[in-house]
């Protein structure tokens, strides 16, 4: 078995916010091998973006462990992790905001290079930021313009330029595509998706478009309030998910056919995300969940491995999976759909 | 009039200090009582702009009409006086934004955003409309509208909050509600839940829906006709079955071809629209999508083709329906 | 489009050189050109402008041009009304007051923008350090600037030049700058702490340090470079508030002391006149103070006017 290039140990990032403490990433841990592409998906406020800053130490975490070639990244020094950066990096979900307005797109791009000083002249300089923009395709002739003088797609290409101007191993995609028109997103999928070829690099995906994760990922981990509900392979978790979370998630997706969507099942989710402050023990999920016993608002469930390289986090699992091989699923739901009341006013 | 709107001929620009910007280039369209619109396209292609000329929110300066018409329940707009527009917005037509955090006013309670807008374009009082407010959250399924209609916007999440917005918009019953990218800023599961909602909507009140968005896939459920928008120009318009079943245009096969499906082949890269779309500062003469269409004819460089009526209510804007064409492939 | 004959030829597949598609067709817009183009079109604001211009040259050539120092006593020439060879006329010494007021716009102009320049450097010095220290760093400093700003600073000026006054020369420029500035730099300090530390959180220095940048490089790099607006926006009104502090104090009879003239011992000099009917003699140096002081203000709306993003276009 080879060794993972980054391993993170029950990760934990809280933040401490008026009314309490914010569970924001509560006790992760994966392994990530070079290479690969892992998924990490879950809704808003789940914590997978707190998760992927947390990873690159953009925020200190609270607890846990990020070992990083065997190193562990959270107990290094300033000066090792100084030099520790070059190896990993992000791109952000806002190609509006992540660029400096008032940077030329050769100073955004050459940043990292002059944090590090990894050129000796301006022209070595100029030259690798080219070479960078080319291989996202874009041009000299862009190196002088602003970045408000770019469209969406365009910025986070130039986002994607800067993050591999120090030649990272490791790059936490934040949401990339998130921002994007949908016709511009296979454009950045595409376009990581070879540079992943080419330069030999793994990445961590963060994002909520399951379809996209799908395509892209290796291994899916899916979080829910801070914790991981469920986690595997891409298609184990697509064609076989184990938890109720991962069901409904994936029976929400929007499929751009309008006879089968018309006919579509939808497993209706009710409500929303609730407050991740303050979390009491007890499924994270169980105010929403259609499955859900007393046991479920009790015991927080840990992630166990209930089918070989399958890791699910619900204390139903093995009882769903036999009943839905007997075509019985439907039997174990205990919260009916509530029939909303029209008022006429 | 089964049609609540009919456009022609509509073209707004803006003048900038470098020149005129043509966003919308002389679009048509109608929208019938009851029925649901998608206006489909990238960004930049005019959508939103449109979607502001129809409720006149444009700034002018800088923005001008600079041709055509819009005709709401048989009234032109543009003929409209301000005040005249301060009657119909947010009563006859309503608008939700994209953004609901910053559509909603942070400073005042949600209840009172509601009731505003009631006592605005209605004769009851206050406390009747604050009962009309609660049962407005109500049907938006906000939990506990009661304690909820006291509460600020900060206190939701962003799928409440765009309920509340859909709440404020419907609360006059409009005749017709402009969705401007409503979706786009929300999960998929919540997604889910305020296209049912506005259907819903659509259902109890009779309103007629105008939905813009970049995503056809949100569209399929949701949407009797679809109206696909490139460069301030309508390029394809029909039925969503057509439209779906019986793509014409290229942008428009290119378009449903980059949605992401959950089935996509790994092994192959995934369809994407290389290149940006034109700026329309300096509007290209023939048609926009020349630059970017893989099926391009060197007559789409400098010359801009008229609508095809196809079978069925469908009609598409490209060369490739010319009989020049159609008549090399028959023989 | 019209009677163009359309041929089998037009139907052919374009070739990829025709196209072109990532072409930007708008002319580069760098964003202080832009600030400054609209600040142009602000009439209002250009009239600042140019009265600040001349106010400066006139300190510039005031003196020279009739020839006059401002401390000539002529006691054929005393209290003259304004006439063609006194303009602004002479005060109860016989000096002209043309040369005086020049001199006092000088030391005025003088005044307003040293004192509000060492307030900006030391506002942004000490803003940008309490912006990115820590949560409790940052709520010290504040609280010890607060402490300072609630001196009176009317207080502070009357202290020092009764200490640092030298015999018979009153308070010297250097302290009267001095004891504009200990309290002045406060508000300063606090708009950059408060910029500071909202694009902290921008996601542009949160990928800078991604990079590894230091908190000075984000600082330096990132986050000053963006609050430019508002610190400007600041300056324009700083300056004339400093003027009229000077004013103020001259008027009161601290600050710059005869025979040098300032705008506001002028004016103080000039009350005497009232009851007589010498009336310029308040009313120009009045003036003045009130151009420059409007001068500065429609100014300073002006440029906070061209910064506000939502008016670009």
């Amino acid at each position: 078995m080879e060794k993972p290039l980054i391993s993170i140990r029950n990760l934990k990032k809280y933040f401490s916010v008026k009314g309490g403490t914010l569970a924001a990433v509560d006790n992760i841990s994966l392994d990530i091998n070079e290479g690969e592409t892992y998924g990490l998906v879950g809704e808003s406020g789940c914590g997978k973006s707190t998760a992927g800053r947390t990873i690159v130490r953009i925020y200190e975490p609270t607890e846990g462990e990020m070992f990083f070639n065997g190193k562990d990244v959270y107990k290094l020094s300033k000066n090792e992790l100084h030099s520790m950066r070059r190896n990993f990096q992000m791109i952000f979900q806002d190609p509006y905001a992540s660029l400096n307005p008032r940077m030329t797109v050769l100073d955004i791009v050459a940043e990292p290079l002059d944090i590090h000083n990894a050129y000796k002249s301006q022209k070595e300089r100029y030259d690798r930021v080219i070479e960078l923009l080319e291989l996202v395709g874009l041009n000299d002739e862009h190196a002088n313009r602003f970045p408000h003088e770019f469209s969406g797609g365009q910025r986070q290409r130039i986002g994607i330029a800067r993050a591999l101007a120090l030649n990272p191993k490791f790059i936490v995609c934040d949401e990339p595509i998130s921002a994007l028109d949908v016709s511009i997103q296979a454009q950045v999928i595409n376009l990581l998706k070879s540079l992943q070829e080419k330069l030999g690099l793994t990445y961590l995906f963060i994002a909520h478009d399951l379809s996209m994760v799908r395509y892209i990922s290796d291994k899916v981990a899916v979080m829910y309030l801070g914790h991981i509900m469920e986690r595997s392979g891409t298609e184990n978790i697509f064609e076989n998910p184990l938890h109720p979370y991962t069901k409904a998630l994936l029976s929400a997706i929007p499929i751009p056919d309008p006879q089968i969507q018309k006919a579509k099942q939808r497993i209706l989710l009710s409500g929303d995300v609730p407050s991740p402050i303050n979390p009491k023990e007890g499924c994270r999920f169980v105010e929403r969940c259609s499955y859900a016993i007393d046991r479920c608002h009790k015991e927080t469930p840990q992630l166990l491995e209930v089918v070989p390289e399958h890791f699910s986090a619900c204390h139903r699992t093995i009882e769903i999976m036999e009943a839905k091989k007997r075509g019985e699923e439907e039997t174990l739901i205990t919260k009916k759909k509530v029939e909303k009341t029209h008022n006429v006013g | 009039m089964s049609n609540i709107l009919e456009v022609k001929n509509l073209k707004i620009s803006f003048k900038t200090f470098f020149g005129e910007v043509e966003a919308v280039r002389g679009i048509d369209f109608n929208v019938e009582r009851k029925k649901t619109l998608a206006i489909v396209g990238e960004s930049g292609c005019g959508k939103s702009v449109t979607a502001n000329g129809i409720m006149k929110l444009l700034p002018e300066p800088p923005a001008f009409y600079k041709d055509g018409t819009i005709i709401f329940d048989g009234k032109s707009i543009l003929d409209k006086t301000n005040k005249e527009m301060e009657e119909v917005r947010g009563n006859e037509i309503s608008m939700i934004f994209q953004d609901p955090m910053t559509s909603l006013n942070p400073t005042m309670k949600i209840g009172d955003q509601i009731v505003e807008g009631l006592i605005k374009h209605t004769n009851i009082t206050r406390d009747e409309a604050k009962k009309k407010a609660i049962q407005m959250l109500e049907f938006v399924s906000v939990p506990q509208p009661e304690k909820r209609v006291n509460q600020y916007p900060h206190e939701f999440s962003g799928g409440m909050r765009q309920r509340v917005m859909i709440a404020l918009a419907m609360v006059c019953r409009p005749k017709l509600l402009i969705a401007d990218e409503p979706t786009t800023a929300l999960d998929v599961t919540v997604q889910a839940q305020i296209l049912d909602l506005m259907k819903d909507l659509q259902n109890q009140f009779d309103t007629s829906i105008i939905i813009i968005t970049h995503d056809l896939g949100v569209v399929a459920d949701i949407a009797d006709r679809i109206a696909v928008m490139y460069a301030g120009q309508i390029v394809e318009e029909g039925t969503t079955d057509k439209i779906f079943y019986e793509t014409n245009h290229p942008y428009t096969k290119r378009l449903l071809e980059s949605i992401p499906r959950l089935d996509m082949d790994k092994n192959k890269p995934l369809s994407s629209i290389d290149g940006t779309p034109p700026d329309l500062y300096i509007p290209p003469t023939g048609c926009p999508f020349f630059d970017r269409c893989t099926e391009a004819m060197v007559i789409c460089k400098d010359s801009m083709p008229e609508f095809t009526i196809l079978p069925g209510d469908h009609k598409s804007r490209c060369w490739l329906n010319h009989s020049m064409v159609t008549e090399k492939e028959e023989s | 489009m019209d009677g163009t004959k359309l041929t089998k030829d037009m139907f052919m597949p374009a070739t990829h050189e025709q196209k072109n598609m990532e072409k930007i067709r708008r002319p580069s817009t760098k964003y202080w050109a832009d600030v400054w183009r609209r600040l142009k079109q602000n009439k209002l604001a250009m009239i600042g402008l140019t009265i600040i211009i001349i106010a400066a040259l006139g300190t510039v050539f005031g003196f020279g041009i009739n020839g006059r120092q401002y401390f000539e006593q002529n006691y054929d020439a005393i209290n003259v009304h304004p006439n063609a060879t006194y303009w602004f006329g002479t005060d109860d010494l016989g000096r002209d007051l043309f040369t005086r007021t020049w001199q006092g716009t000088m030391y005025s102009l003088i005044i307003g923008f040293t004192a509000a320049f060492i307030d900006l450097a030391i506002g942004v010095i000490y803003g940008g350090i309490a912006g990115m220290a820590s949560r409790n760093a940052d709520a010290l400093m504040m609280r010890v600037a607060e402490v300072i700003y609630s001196v009176p600073y009317m207080l502070v000026v009357i202290l020092m030049s009764v200490v640092f006054s030298t015999q018979g020369q009153g308070t010297s420029l250097l302290i009267l700058i001095l004891a504009m500035t200990i309290t002045g730099w406060v508000p300063m300090a606090i708009l950059v702490r408060g910029q500071v530390l909202q694009l902290k959180e921008s996601e542009y220095s949160m990928a800078a340090g991604s990079l590894g940048a230091s908190k000075g490089w984000i600082l330096r790099k990132h986050i000053l470079p963006n609050t430019l607006g508002p610190i400007l926006v600041n300056l324009t009104l700083t300056i004339p508030r400093s003027i009229f502090a000077e004013a103020t104090l001259g008027f009161l009879g601290l600050g710059l002391q005869q025979p040098k003239a300032s705008l506001g011992n002028l004016a103080n000099a000039g009350l005497a006149g009232l009851p007589v009917g010498n009336f310029y003699q308040i009313i120009i140096p009045s003036l003045f103070i009130s151009m420059i002081m409007f001068a500065f203000n429609v100014l300073g709306d002006g440029v906070r006017d061209s910064l506000d993003p939502r008016l670009r276009k």
